[in-house]
This record gives C-alpha cells, sequence and structure tokens, in this order.
C-alpha cells in the first residue's frame, strides 16, 4: 500500500505544530466567512492568501492553510442558510430550502447538527476520494506530452462554466479574454514587450492574485452597495447544535447519495460546489421526496446539499493537484497561490513536492475533525456573528485585502490594477458574465502558449501535431460533448423563460 | 443594450488585440514567436463578443439614484485610498478610507470613527510590527 506511506508523510507534515495551528485557525476563519452573506469560498481563500506571503509560510504550509479555509467555508455557508434563508455562500444556496422551514419550526439546532454531520461525511468520503484517485490520475497525466497538455487546457476553458454556467457564449469569451490578459507582460522565451504600453509595473504581467482579490473580494462590497444597507432579521439564538440518534439514521441515506452526487461533480472541471449541491438536492428529492415533505424542513433536504457541497470541494481538488487545471474558483486561487510560489503544477508535483501534496491531503483530514468539532458544539459562536452590521465588517474586508495585495510587492500600482479588476468584476458580474474563465485564463494562459508552441517547435511549425495522439483527441471529443451539453441546456432554459 | 455594447466593446478590443500581435517581433530559432498565441486567442474572443451582439441576454438590472451614488462614492475612495497611502502613511489613510466606507454602508457616525481608528491600528500592529510587513507609518510629504 504505497498510497498508506505516502498519506503517513503527509500526517508528519500536517501534525507539526505550525501547520496544525494553521489547520485550527483556518477551520475558524473559515466557517465565520463562509457564514459571513456575501463572502463565500472564493473571497475567503483570496483574502487569506496575503496572510500566507506576509507570515512567510512554505507552500506546504500556505496550502494547508488554504485548503482548512476552504473546507470551512463549505462548513460555514449553511449557518446562515438556515438561520436567515440568506445563502451564507452560493454553494450553501441549496441548504435553505429545507434549512430555513426547520428553523422555523424550532428545529434550528437539529438542522446545524444535521447539517455538520452532512458536511463531515461528505468532506471525509471526497476526502478519501481524493486520497485514491488523485494518484491514479498523476499516472495517466505523466504521459502527457505540449499537444495533449493544450488539448487539456481547451477542455478546462469549454467547461469551466460549468453545465449550469449562464450563457455559453459569456462564458467562452471571457476565458479568451483572461488568456488574452495573460499575454501581458514580456514574452518569456523571447523577450518581446506585449501589451504593456511600455509601463514597466506591465512588465510582469498582471499578478493573478492582485486580479482574483479585485475581481471577487472588492467587486463583492460593490454589489453589497446595490441592496440599501440595513439591519438584519432577527436571528434566532441557538447556542448548540443536537439531534437525536434517529435523525441522523433518517438522513444518512441522504448523505452517502449527496456525497456520491456531489464528488462526482467537484472532480468535472469547472463544476465545482455549487453545481456539487445543487445536483445532491434535486437528485435526493428525486430518490426520498415520496410525501412531498422537501421544501418544507425535511432534514434528508438539509443533509443531502450539505454533504454535496463538500464532497465537491474535495472532489475538485483532484483535478487541480493532479493536472494542474482547477476544477472550480476557489482550486484556481490555490494553483495561483502555488504559481506565485514557483512551484509548477501537475503530475510532478507528486514526485517533486510530495510534502506540499501529501501535507494538503492529510490536512484535510484533520481539518475535516476539527470542523466537526467547532460546528457542533461552538455553533452559537458563529450564529451570534451574523448579527454584526456590515459597515463594521466591509471596510476590514477591504483594508485587508489592500494590506494583502500591498505585501506582494510593496507598490501601490498593484493596489490600482486591484481596484481596476473591482470594478471590471462588478460589472462583469452585473453582465452575468463568470469571473473564474478569466481567472482561469490569466493563471494558465502562460503555461498554454508554452506548450502550444513547444507543441508546434517540435512539429516543425505544423499545427496538425496538435491533433495527432489519442489521448489530445479524447479530450477533444470531450470538450466537443460537453460544450453541446452546455449548449442544449441553455437554449432550453431561455426557451423556458427566466 | 447592455450585452450588445459590452460585445461591441470587447469585439474592438480583440480586433486591436489580434492586429497589435501582428507586429510582435519573432525571435531567432523560435518558430512560432510571441504573435501566433495571441493571434490565436483573439479570434474566439472577436466571434464570442459578436455572438453577443446578435442574441444578447435580457438586461440586467442597474442600480441607480442613491445605490449608485453610493457606490461611486465607493470606487471615489477605492482609488484615493492607494493614491494618498504613501504620503499620509498606512495608519492615517487606512482610518480615513475606513470612515468613508462605514459612512456608506450607513454605519452611525460615531461608532464607525470608533471603528475605523480600531482597524487602523489593529492592521498596523497586526501586520506591521507582529507580522513584519513593512508598511509606510507616518506622513511623508517629499
Amino acid at each position: 500500500m504505497e498510497i498508506l506511506d505516502f498519506l503517513a508523510h503527509g500526517f508528519a507534515v500536517a501534525l507539526t505544530p505550525t501547520n496544525l495551528g494553521l489547520a485550527v485557525f483556518g477551520c475558524v476563519a473559515g466557517t465565520i466567512i463562509g457564514a459571513m452573506p456575501g463572502l463565500g469560498p472564493v473571497n475567503g481563500v483570496a483574502i487569506l492568501i496575503p496572510l500566507a506571503f506576509t507570515l512567510g509560510l512554505d507552500p506546504a504550509s500556505s496550502m494547508i492553510l488554504l485548503a482548512s479555509v476552504y473546507y470551512g467555508t463549505m462548513y460555514g455557508g449553511r449557518i446562515s442558510s438556515i438561520m436567515l434563508n440568506i445563502p451564507g455562500d452560493e454553494p450553501a444556496m441549496m441548504t435553505c430550502l429545507d434549512g430555513y422551514p426547520m428553523a422555523r419550526k424550532g428545529k434550528a439546532a437539529e438542522a446545524l447538527a444535521i447539517s455538520a454531520i452532512a458536511s463531515f461525511v461528505g468532506a471525509t468520503l471526497s476526502t478519501i476520494g481524493l486520497t485514491l484517485f488523485a494518484p491514479l490520475l498523476v499516472k495517466v497525466a505523466i504521459h502527457f506530452g505540449p499537444a495533449e497538455y493544450f488539448a487539456l487546457y481547451i477542455l478546462a476553458f469549454a467547461t469551466i462554466g460549468g453545465v449550469t454556467g449562464a450563457n455559453p457564449a459569456k462564458t467562452l469569451m471571457a476565458a479568451a479574454f483572461g488568456l488574452a490578459l495573460g499575454t501581458v507582460g514580456l514574452d518569456p522565451v523571447s523577450g518581446t514587450q506585449r501589451y504593456t504600453f511600455g509601463v514597466f509595473h506591465l512588465f510582469d504581467g498582471f499578478h493573478p492574485i492582485v486580479a482574483i482579490v479585485g475581481l471577487f473580494a472588492i467587486s463583492e462590497v460593490l454589489i453589497f452597495l446595490e441592496h440599501a444597507p440595513g439591519a438584519h432579521s432577527a436571528v434566532v439564538s441557538v447556542h448548540r447544535a443536537y439531534a437525536r440518534v434517529s435523525d441522523i439514521v433518517f438522513s444518512f441515506g441522504a448523505m452517502l447519495r449527496g456525497s456520491l452526487v456531489g464528488f462526482v461533480a467537484g472532480v468535472l472541471p469547472g463544476a465545482g460546489a455549487s453545481l456539487g449541491s445543487f445536483l445532491a438536492y434535486a437528485f435526493e428529492k428525486r430518490v426520498s421526496d415520496k410525501d412531498d415533505t422537501f421544501g418544507k424542513g425535511d432534514p434528508r433536504g438539509v443533509a443531502a446539499p450539505e454533504a454535496g457541497n463538500n464532497a465537491a470541494a474535495g472532489g475538485a481538488l483532484i483535478p487541480m493537484l493532479s493536472l494542474g487545471v482547477p476544477g472550480s474558483g476557489t482550486t484556481a486561487v490555490m494553483l495561483a497561490l502555488l504559481i506565485s510560489m514557483n512551484i509548477t503544477p501537475g503530475p510532478l508535483l507528486f514526485q517533486k513536492q510530495p510534502d506540499v501534496v501529501w501535507g494538503l491531503i492529510a490536512s484535510l483530514y484533520i481539518a475535516n475533525v476539527v470542523l466537526l468539532l467547532l460546528n457542533i458544539p461552538l455553533v452559537g459562536l458563529f450564529t451570534r456573528m451574523l448579527t454584526l452590521p456590515m459597515w463594521l465588517l466591509l471596510p476590514v474586508v477591504v483594508m485587508v485585502s489592500f494590506v494583502g495585495v500591498y505585501a506582494i510587492n510593496h507598490s501601490t500600482f498593484d493596489l490600482l490594477v486591484m481596484v481596476g479588476f473591482g470594478v471590471l468584476g462588478y460589472l462583469m458580474r452585473k453582465l452575468d458574465i463568470p469571473l473564474v474563465p478569466i481567472i482561469l485564463g490569466l493563471l494558465l494562459g502562460q503555461s498554454m502558449e508554452n506548450n502550444y508552441r513547444r507543441a508546434l517547435s517540435i512539429s516543425g511549425g505544423d499545427s496538425m501535431i496538435l491533433f495527432q495522439s489519442p489521448i489530445a483527441l479524447g479530450l477533444y471529443a470531450a470538450t466537443a460533448l460537453l460544450l453541446v451539453i452546455a449548449i442544449v441546456s441553455a437554449v432550453r432554459r431561455r426557451r423556458r423563460g427566466p | 443594450m447592455s450585452d450588445r455594447l459590452t460585445g461591441l466593446l470587447i469585439a474592438a478590443l480583440a480586433l486591436w488585440y489580434g492586429w497589435t500581435a501582428t507586429g510582435f517581433e519573432e525571435g531567432f530559432g523560435d518558430p512560432v514567436g510571441p504573435s501566433a498565441f495571441p493571434e490565436l486567442v483573439a479570434v474566439p474572443m472577436g466571434v464570442f463578443a459578436l455572438w453577443l451582439i446578435v442574441r444578447p441576454d435580457p438586461e440586467p438590472a442597474w442600480p441607480h439614484g442613491r445605490a449608485m451614488l453610493r457606490q461611486l462614492g465607493m470606487v471615489v475612495s477605492l482609488i484615493a485610498y492607494p493614491l494618498v497611502l504613501e504620503l499620509l502613511g498606512f495608519p492615517i489613510a487606512t482610518a480615513i478610507a475606513a470612515f468613508a466606507m462605514s459612512l456608506l454602508l450607513n454605519g452611525p457616525r460615531r461608532a464607525s470613527a470608533i471603528s475605523a481608528v480600531a482597524v487602523a491600528v489593529g492592521l498596523f500592529v497586526t501586520f506591521d510590527q507582529i507580522l513584519g510587513l513593512h508598511l509606510p507609518m507616518l506622513p511623508s510629504f517629499k
């Protein structure tokens, strides 16, 4: 059992006092960020990236911190869904459907407990899946040459919008736009200046983290200002989550089914946790809704989507770690951090940086246990967080973003670029143009171009090399298939009307 | 309308982007050169932008009135902050910006002022003093 050896090594990394402390801190911070309406996993991870820089953490510790935050937000999102009927973040949307009715019936404590256990089941099962499947995928990916990578990137871009993505044309346009942004700066091969306008600050191109914090955190503030900021609705006070064993047994099947559906959704490129919880709920409703109890406070309607979004979070780490192609917005941000630390993602990561990969995986098991402990007895603390007013909270978020981005280069130019991306992100969100493809383009553009140029160098300039290997052709076929599904579902949605 | 305008802008951008790419100089022993990839990217960017002009989505609900003024105020504060950061020093610039943001979010005046000062001092102590990230401390009028 080779994997067990690696995992043991990972636990040795994850259990050092620093890394254990970071994991616990990440879990607490992640739960709080997830619980706050409007702050989701992408923002949470983006805001805490700068912290990894300022603390001078090594890559393994940084990834442990971010992954704990990621898992934490998945747990935290459910809290405001259940208590306020406002999803704490996008993946927690489905939890509102049955969670809030349960709270209205005076069963908030049960809903919180069942969803915490469902989160634990989903996240743990998908972490096991990650442990088993990521090394297998690495064994395949190790045979990829430049042409195959080029095809893989095409697949990632074509499908990042996901099957639920709004308008496929907008998704693809955003991906091309992101790739275009990625070419700004000095061309690494020839040293030619591209689209820099002679501005010295742009020679290195746009820093992905500056762009990410702007696109997600700053645009969120602008979105928030649209709605008249007022007082929150009253929160039912809950001090502790508890549920009867019979309730847990009753919804255990839903947890297992939700985990499986969510995990598969997470592994697919571009789908992510929101799709995971959506599909898990839809599937559970089809299987279990015999007496029309869903939507009226059925505990299984809380268990399935929570297991689903947590399982998707683990699943999304598989393509990110083993192929270097993120499966969701949050994993894209984590990839940005790895690239910023001069670590080349992809199958070689497992050989060259076993500390990062296995330390990360081991820390996910630890984070899960910590999160379960945090979310059952201490849930009262987090529900009280929901009463914090936004005028207190948002300036802190903005200022932490500023400090963090400033920390990267000590440059106020970066801050202005961040604000620029913030305004851009706001406009794109209003126009329903997805942001993740832009980030992915910016992140992977350089690597995609390198592979393109390398492939054509091998063939002496003949483009047909891109379409010769069976692996590449298989990837193009998968791309075409997923695109057709996306277009068909978009057309259907358009016919049905909004 | 918004979608059509966006499509038009991005299409123009794609045209300029692809056209600029043709002018990049090729290096030695590099059969592909720095122009090929941007030219490749410009095509889908332009095509999908044109598609947006032909088949736009329904108009989004743009903010207006007070909400839009608040957003404008926020953007102004966000742009002003980096411009004055190194001039005023971190604590002062941050306190002013945080205060402005709290007010934009309808915070009560006195409490906003207190929290803005707390945020400025708290972040300065955490990041500069404890974490060793050097932030500009004092106003510098060069």
